[in-house]
């Protein structure tokens, strides 16, 4: 007894074997066999299919009939399809028809993440790695978190309102001021005051600095922080993880130095550069997170040590494509974006 | 800070070439941003951290040079001799201003020829790209660029009554300086007054009337030290920046007051000739402030760097440092630093000197760090996805600035009652509004494409607003926006996709939305959960006028927290029907208030487990036919059951259920 699913089948391979030979008709002779063929009077293939209706079971027979005559239209429409095709045009008898093949497909459009999210992406993907876990944290800061905890005390030229963006809200005490943050090492303040050690953490997003925009700068720029507090944490943990950070980022081949420099909230503080185009191009700042940093968060110094390093993730953007003018970056041109 | 490679070699005696120390330099601290070769003499350039202002002084960078190549630094000791009379008999000097100048000392040299300095002084300061003025000026820039103490020069006769008054300045008291430039002075200014007026701004610059010029026979020599934030809060303010008031602000080594005015006479003497007065005026308005020995536990410098290094090696670097050593034991060394180094202050402060002097080279970059557990946080793979779905859709993504102007804040802004937050300085073009809406950013940006007659502008942001709270810090929700300019219909199907790509089981509802920003009837509210997250609309054209836009383009913004929260990260595998499904064609005709929604809940509820999917056709009126206020519903939706084949009786039982249910509840009629 021959299921439904089977009778189903034979009509649907039955489709397709009538299309393949009517579309393989070379003339109206070809064409003439074939339709004989399939849909022959009497010994047709379609005539000899259609015989299998009697070995449906009762119930399905309403689906069966239904479908049996859709493929006699399909069928027919095929051959219907194959004539005009041998008639018209002015093909002569025996040629396949001309197609070409350079014609443009139909496209579906496809969006461009920015190359921005791209370089944090793989900056994420990178320190994810070497078992760093993201951390946020508020843009908007107020002064103990921007300044006072990270070693920056009221004096400090870095607090100097003409650097900074202080905002004007009405409910701020004269003690602190709220200010877009300057620096993504807010989140590590934050993290630490929430957290006991060990912690290792990586902190991304927006920064601003009153800078005037030109080919180099922009007020409002990207950082990425990573803060790593343990027992027993050195300056060769910290050259290591750089090391090697720099290694995936910028490629096997890349030379990378470490030299003295200052941070009000590391000590002993590095930068790193790299070598580019014949010259050392910073690549980032770093060094032992200040004791002072610590004890601001309630850490002991003397039980654990640090290390944290911020990079512009923007500088490495334009490294990575060849951006010339971090302005593009923001100006959002579609054939800017439609690049990356 | 530019460096004389010529100079140098004044206080050291180097075996390497300027390019060899500019490295050691770097690779210890002032890091080197080139070297151009002026005559026969090289100008190395050096970065100096605000930290290390004993640097900006030639005798500061040799020292560092001697420390690094372990050579002895010679510094000269000048002890100018006074002969002109008693110094206490010509001037006096009174610190009323205490908070803001510590110390003031004046020596005056009488009788001098003012004249053109000596080639090697004009070299050298060539080198260093300053001009030569005259004998008296380039002697005190030498000594300033020589030892990083700020000096100046009075012309004696212009200073009235003879005497000096170091006071606060009144406010708006009026001060002509150097540069032949008006300022307006304020209480928080320093200044150094005669009997009459301001006659320099102390730290800053000197004044026009007290100049030295070539019919100048007396000068009075000021080697002083004003407090670093007065210095910086007047400089920044009048925009009057110099070297001396970068010294200042960074602050000078206290014992090298006397020593800047010694030298700078004795150079006078030399070159200019004249009779220096005898003795100084030492005016101190603080005592000086005393080092305080700083112990180093040396277990701290494997503990801190991650090396041993031998302490004889760190005592000797602490030595050449030009530290005084306390005490030394077998654990721990204590040192007195220098006046020059106000830096050290703390044991950190050691650690750090020896780490740079001794090499951060030295120190591994191959060690193994330990592995730890981590993974990409919820937010991230939210973030991840919504970007994925939206660029899929063919929108690009766009970042925009956090700022917006006034105007542009002021036009749309559905999510706060509150005045936006404000910078106190613009950011970017008079934009100085923390924006509350990412909207008003994805129109102007859209504005740049269409002023460039870009064809497709589809874009879309994720980014934070920023609204007031009464109290704390202020809220800042992450919001997904979108610009458009595709149908309706297409743009809240993306939103649709997007939902569904978080979570297939959830759906976006519209509610009502007011406002004059969207065309009337061309926008709704977007609900979640029955929960109002965001809107969706065709921007006005009135509201387009205010972005410079021409064409139409709908707008969307939602809040990504409700999104986050329904989201279904770690799908969950439900078992597919092993049987073939049927589907089923509805067209009824219902009244114009009949929504979509309701049918669908309907279809929904009638049809149970079996409804696999319900696709929505069209709308289409025609009134003759089906009457005034009547619209047909097309719609077709597709069954399958788990546990057998469904028949045609049994899918034209549920279609039949479902029309009999629409024309309960809204009287609707099928159309065969």
């Amino acid at each position: 007894m021959t299921g439904l699913s089977d009778f189903l089948t034979q009509l649907d391979d039955l489709v397709s074997e009538a299309q393949s030979a009517f579309d393989a008709a070379a003339d109206s002779a070809e064409l003439e066999d074939s339709r004989v063929a399939f849909l022959g009077a009497k010994s047709g293939r379609l005539k000899s299919v259609q015989k299998g209706m009697g070995s449906v079971v009762g119930s399905d027979k309403p689906a069966a009939g239904k479908r049996l005559n859709e493929v006699k239209q399909q069928i027919q429409n095929a051959f219907d399809g194959a004539q005009t095709r041998l008639v018209a045009g002015t093909l002569s008898i025996g040629q396949q028809p001309a197609v070409d093949h350079s014609v443009p497909g139909r496209r579906p459009s496809l969006g461009h993440l920015h190359p921005v999210t791209q370089t944090i992406e793989e900056l994420m993907d990178i320190m994810g790695r070497l078992g760093f876990t993201p951390a946020d944290g508020p843009e908007i800061e107020d002064e103990w978190h921007n300044f006072e905890a990270l070693n920056i005390p009221r004096e400090h030229p870095a607090r100097d309102p003409l650097d900074n963006f202080y905002l004007n809200v009405a409910h701020q005490t004269a003690e602190s001021s709220l200010l877009l943050r300057s620096q993504t090492s807010t989140v590590q303040i934050r993290v630490m005051e929430k957290t006991p050690p060990p912690i290792r953490i990586i902190s991304l997003g927006r920064v601003y600095r009153p800078d005037t925009a030109d080919a180099t700068h922009y007020p409002m720029f990207h950082q990425m922080e990573g803060l790593l507090v343990d027992r027993q944490v050195t300056m060769a943990d910290l050259k290591s993880v750089l090391r090697i950070f720099a290694t995936s980022y910028l490629g096997d081949e890349v030379h990378v130095r470490f030299r003295p420099s200052f941070f009000p909230f590391t000590e002993p503080s590095v930068e790193a550069d790299y070598h580019w185009n014949d010259a050392w191009v910073e690549f980032g700042g770093a060094g032992m997170v200040d004791p002072n940093v610590l004890r601001a968060v309630g850490y002991d110094p003397e039980e654990v040590t640090g290390f944290a390093f911020g990079l512009g993730v923007e500088r490495l953007c334009m490294r990575r494509h060849n951006i010339t003018d971090i302005r593009e970056l923001y100006k959002n041109d579609v054939r800017f974006l439609e690049q990356f | 800070m530019l460096v004389s490679w010529r100079w140098l070699q004044d206080y050291v005696n180097l075996d390497i070439d300027h390019d060899e120390l500019a490295e050691r330099l770097a690779m210890s601290g002032l890091n080197h941003e080139g070297t151009e070769a002026i005559g026969d003499d090289f100008a190395i350039d050096l970065e100096v951290t605000s930290n290390r202002p004993d640097c900006l002084g030639h005798i500061g960078v040799a020292r560092e040079a001697a420390v690094l190549c372990d050579v002895d630094l010679q510094i000269p000791n000048p002890a100018p001799i006074g002969t002109g009379g008693a110094i206490e008999d010509l001037t006096s000097v009174t610190i009323e201003a205490s908070e803001l100048c510590t110390r003031y000392t004046a020596r005056v040299v009488r009788g001098v020829k003012i004249g053109p300095s000596p080639d090697w002084l004009v070299q050298k300061l060539a080198t260093i790209g300053l001009a030569s003025v005259n004998n008296i000026v380039d002697i005190t820039n030498f000594v300033l660029m020589e030892s990083g103490q700020p000096l100046h020069a009075f012309d004696f006769s212009g200073i009235k009554g003879a005497s000096i008054l170091v006071r606060r300045a009144h406010a708006g008291e009026e001060f002509l300086a150097i540069n032949h430039r008006g300022y307006s002075l304020e209480p928080t200014d320093c200044v150094i007054a005669d009997a009459e007026r301001a006659i320099a701004l102390g730290g800053v610059m000197g004044g026009a009337d007290s100049e030295v010029t070539n019919l100048t026979t007396d000068v009075l020599v000021e080697s002083a030290d004003f407090a670093p934030l007065a210095i910086r809060t007047t400089a920044r303010r009048l925009k009057l920046h110099s070297p001396s008031s970068y010294r200042f602000e960074r602050g000078v080594d206290p014992a090298g007051v006397d020593w800047a005015s010694r030298r700078c006479c004795e150079l006078i003497l030399e070159l200019a000739g004249g009779e220096l007065a005898d003795g100084v005026i030492d005016a101190r308005s603080q005592p000086a402030p005393e080092p305080q020995p700083i112990t180093l536990r040396l277990s701290q410098i494997p503990r801190i760097l991650g090396i041993d290094v031998p302490s004889s090696t760190v005592r000797r670097i602490l030595r050449a440092l030009g530290t005084t050593e306390v005490s030394a034991g077998s654990e721990k060394v204590a040192v007195t630093p220098p006046s020059w180094r106000r830096d050290l202050v703390r044991e950190i402060d050691l650690v750090e000197e020896v780490a740079r002097i001794h090499g951060y080279d030295k120190i591994p970059e191959d060690i193994g760090v330990a592995m730890t557990a981590s993974h990409r946080t919820d937010h991230q793979r939210v973030f991840s996805r919504i970007r994925g779905a939206l660029a899929a859709c063919g929108f690009s993504e766009a970042l925009t600035p956090s700022v917006v102007s006034e105007e542009h804040s002021a036009v749309f802004s559905p999510w706060t009652d509150f005045e936006p937050l404000q910078c106190n300085t613009p950011m970017l073009h008079g934009a100085d509004r923390l924006r509350r809406s990412l909207i008003p950013s994805l129109l102007a940006s859209r504005q740049t494409n269409e002023a460039l007659a870009n064809p497709t502008i589809e874009l879309f942001e994720t980014a934070k607003i920023y609204l007031t709270t009464t109290d704390g810090l202020p809220d800042e929700p992450w919001m997904l926006a979108i610009t458009s300019s595709r149908p309706w219909d297409e743009v809240k199907g993306v939103l649709e996709a997007l939902v569904a790509r978080l979570n297939p089981r959830h759906r976006l509802a519209t509610t009502d939305w007011r406002g004059e920003f969207f065309e009337s009837n061309q926008a709704c509210g977007l609900l979640l959960k029955g929960e109002t997250i965001g809107c969706l609309g065709e921007v006005s054209a009135d509201a387009r006028k205010q972005f410079g836009l021409r064409g139409r383009t709908l707008v969307a913004e939602l809040r990504i927290a409700p999104l986050q929260s329904i989201s279904e990260l770690i799908p969950q595998y439900e078992p597919v029907s092993l049987f073939p499904s049927t589907s089923r064609d509805v067209n009824l005709i219902v009244g114009e208030s009949v929504t979509w929604d309701s049918v669908a809940d309907i279809v929904a509820k009638t049809c149970g487990d079996v409804l696999e999917r319900l696709d929505y056709r069209e709308t289409y009126r025609d009134p003759e036919r089906d009457g005034v206020g009547k619209k047909r519903l097309l719609f077709s939706f597709v069954l399958r059951s788990a546990t057998g084949t469904l028949t045609g009786e049994q899918a034209d039982e549920i279609r039949d259920r479902v029309v009999t249910a629409c024309r309960d509840a809204h009287e609707a009629i099928m159309i065969e």
